[in-house]
C-alpha cells in the first residue's frame, strides 16, 4: 500500500515535469487531440438534432396519406388497396389502412397535452385512410401523382398528403455532412495521435540518460514506461476536458437558442445524449493520449 | 557466484571483444580485471548484467544461466549487480541524496526506508555532509563516491566497478579502492576493471588479465603484469 502510493507520487511528479520541460508540443498536442473530439461532439449533436426533427417530422420521409370519403363502400377501399399494393415505386408491405376510430384515438394521444383540442368533439371529424411508403423517399411526387390520375374510384380519394421531399434532400445532405464529419475526426484523431507521439519521443530524448541509468539500477520496463504513458494520457485527458467544455458551451449558448427559436421545426436534442457523449469524449482523449505514446515507446525506447 | 564458460563476443565487422572466456568468481572474492584499452574489460562487465548479449559460451550469476533469463526478469537482476563507472553516470539536476535515492526509489521503496538508508550509505562513503549538493559542486572522486553508494544502496551480492578511477584525481584513486576493499569486507563480490599499474600493484587482489579479448593470466595477489 505504501509502495503503491509511492509509486503514484513519483509517476505524477514525473509526468508534471517532464510536460512543463516540452509546454509548446504539449499545448499542440493538446490542441489537436481537443478539435478533434469538439468536432465529433459537433457532429454528433447535429446528427441528433436531424434525426430528431425527422422523427418529429408529422409525415415521415416517403410517407404518403391517402384520405378516403367517408361514403367509400368496403369493395372500393378493396379496389384501392389492391391497386396500392401494386405501384411499383410503393413498398407493398409498407400499406396500411387506418379506420377513422383509430385515427381520432391516435389525435388524442398525440395532443394529449392539450385536451381542449378533441374535449369537445362529438362526432369524429377524421377520415378513414390509407398510409404507405415509397421505397425511395424520393419517388414521393411520382407515386402522388400517379394515384390521383390512376386509382379506382378517384372520386371516393378526397386527399393526399405527403412528406415533403425536401427532408428527403435534407436528409442526404445530412447524410454526406455525417460522413465528411466522421471522416475529419478519425483523420485528426490519428493526427492528435501522431502529435501526443511525437511530444512523448521528444520527452523520451531529453530524459534517455536518465532512462540509461534506470535501467542500471534494474527499474522494470514498466516503471520506466509508465511516466511517458500517464504523459500522454494526461495530455489527451486534457484535450478531451477542453473539447467538452467547448461542445457544452455551443449546446448551451447556439443549440438551444436555435431549438427555442425555430421551434416551427421541431428540432430538438435527445435527453441522454450529452450523458453518453462527455464520457465517450473522456474516453476518445485517453485512448488517444494512450495510443499515441504507446506507439512513441515501442518505436524509441528500448527496454 | 559469477561463471564464465567459452564465452565469447564478436561485434559487428568481425571485432571479437572476449574470445573463447572461461573464468569462475566466488563469493565474496575481490577481483582487478586488468588489460590495455579494447582488451574487452568493459565487453565483460556488460555481459554480465546483460546489457550485451554472448555470441557462444555460457554465464551464470547465482547457479542461474543469464543466457536464458527472460527479458522481464533483467532488471532484477540488475538489482543484484551495483554498477560503478568511469563516466560516474549520477543524474546533473538531481541532488546527491536524490541520485542515491533514485536507485532505491525505482525498485519500489517506500520513503521512509529511503530517507533512512540514504544518509547511512552516504555517510558510509564519506559524504554524509553533502546530501544536498549537485554532481557538478562535487570533485571526481566525489562523485565517484555518490555512484558507489548508489550502487551499494540495495545491498546487491555483486558490485561491478568499470575503471572507476579513470576520471578521478590519481591521488584520490587509492581512496576509491578502499571504499571498494570496505564494501567487498561486507561480503559484496567486486570486480573492478582498471589499467592503473600501481593501484593493482599496491593492492594484490586477484588479478586476470585480458588482451584482445582473450584472459591471458588469472592470478592471486597478482600484479598488474610482468616486467
Amino acid at each position: 500500500m505504501c509502495t503503491a502510493m509511492n509509486k503514484i507520487r513519483y509517476f505524477a511528479a514525473e509526468t508534471w515535469s517532464s510536460l512543463r520541460k516540452n509546454l509548446i508540443l504539449a499545448i499542440a498536442a493538446i490542441a489537436v487531440v481537443a478539435v478533434s473530439l469538439g468536432i465529433l461532439a459537433l457532429v454528433v449533436m447535429g446528427w441528433n438534432m436531424f434525426s430528431n426533427m425527422i422523427k418529429n417530422a408529422e409525415r415521415k420521409v416517403g410517407e404518403v396519406d391517402i384520405y378516403l370519403s367517408d361514403l367509400t363502400m368496403e369493395s372500393e377501399r378493396q379496389a384501392i388497396n389492391d391497386y396500392l399494393v401494386t405501384i411499383p415505386e410503393v413498398d407493398p408491405l409498407k400499406v396500411t389502412y387506418k379506420d377513422k376510430a383509430t385515427a381520432l384515438e391516435e389525435f388524442k394521444e398525440r395532443f394529449k397535452d392539450q385536451p381542449e383540442l378533441w374535449e369537445y368533439i362529438n362526432e369524429n371529424p377524421l377520415p378513414n385512410s390509407f398510409q404507405l411508403i415509397t421505397k425511395d423517399p424520393k419517388d414521393v411526387g411520382m407515386v402522388v401523382e400517379e394515384i390521383r390520375t390512376e386509382a379506382p374510384y378517384p372520386e371516393r380519394v378526397e386527399d393526399i398528403k405527403s412528406a415533403s421531399s425536401a427532408i428527403a434532400k435534407l436528409e442526404n445532405i445530412f447524410d454526406k455532412f455525417r460522413q465528411i464529419g466522421i471522416i475529419g475526426v478519425i483523420a485528426l484523431a490519428i493526427i492528435a495521435m501522431m502529435l501526443v507521439s511525437v511530444t512523448i519521443q521528444v520527452a523520451i530524448f531529453a530524459r534517455r540518460r536518465e532512462i540509461g541509468i534506470m535501467k542500471l539500477v534494474g527499474a522494470t520496463n514498466w516503471f520506466i514506461r509508465w511516466p511517458f504513458i500517464m504523459e500522454g494520457i494526461s495530455e489527451g485527458l486534457v484535450g478531451s476536458i477542453m473539447a467538452i467544455l467547448v461542445a457544452l458551451a455551443v449546446k448551451v449558448w447556439i443549440l438551444d437558442k436555435l431549438i427555442d427559436n425555430l421551434q416551427f421545426l421541431r428540432l430538438s436534442l435527445s435527453s441522454g445524449l450529452l450523458v453518453v457523449l462527455v464520457p465517450c469524449m473522456l474516453i476518445g482523449g485517453i485512448v488517444i493520449g494512450a495510443l499515441g505514446s504507446a506507439y512513441a515507446l515501442g518505436r524509441f525506447l528500448e527496454v | 557466484m559469477i561463471r564464465l564458460r567459452r564465452v565469447t563476443k564478436i561485434y559487428k565487422g568481425n571485432v571479437y571483444a572476449l574470445e573463447d572466456a572461461t573464468v569462475d568468481i566466488e563469493r565474496g572474492e575481490f577481483a582487478f580485471l586488468v588489460g590495455p584499452s579494447g582488451s574487452g574489460k568493459t565487453t565483460f562487465i556488460k555481459l554480465l548484467i546483460k546489457e550485451e548479449e554472448p555470441t557462444s559460451g555460457q554465464i551464470y550469476i547465482a547457479d542461474t544461466n543469464i543466457n536464458q533469463m527472460r527479458k522481464w526478469k533483467v532488471p532484477y537482476l540488475r538489482r543484484k549487480i551495483g554498477c560503478v563507472f568511469q563516466d560516474f553516470k549520477l543524474l546533473p539536476h538531481k541532488t546527491v541524496f536524490q541520485n542515491v535515492a533514485y536507485a532505491m526509489e525505482v525498485t519500489g521503496k517506500s520513503r521512509r526506508i529511503t530517507d533512512q538508508q540514504v544518509p547511512e550509505v552516504l555517510k558510509l562513503v564519506g559524504l554524509g555532509h553533502k546530501l544536498d549538493a549537485f554532481p557538478d559542486e562535487l570533485s571526481g572522486g566525489e562523485q565517484q563516491r555518490v555512484a558507489i553508494a548508489r550502487a551499494f544502496i540495495n545491498r546487491p551480492p555483486i558490485l561491478l566497478a568499470d575503471e572507476p578511477t579513470g576520471n578521478v584525481d590519481p591521488s584520490l584513486g587509492e581512496g576509491i579502492v578502499r571504499l571498494l576493499e570496505k564494501i567487498n569486507s561486507s561480503g559484496t563480490t567486486v570486480i573492478m576493471s582498471t589499467h592503473d599499474r600501481s593501484i593493482v600493484n599496491t593492492f594484490r587482489k586477484r588479478v586476470i588479465a585480458m588482451e584482445n579479448g582473450r584472459i591471458i593470466r588469472d592470478q592471486d595477489r597478482g600484479v598488474y603484469g610482468y616486467e
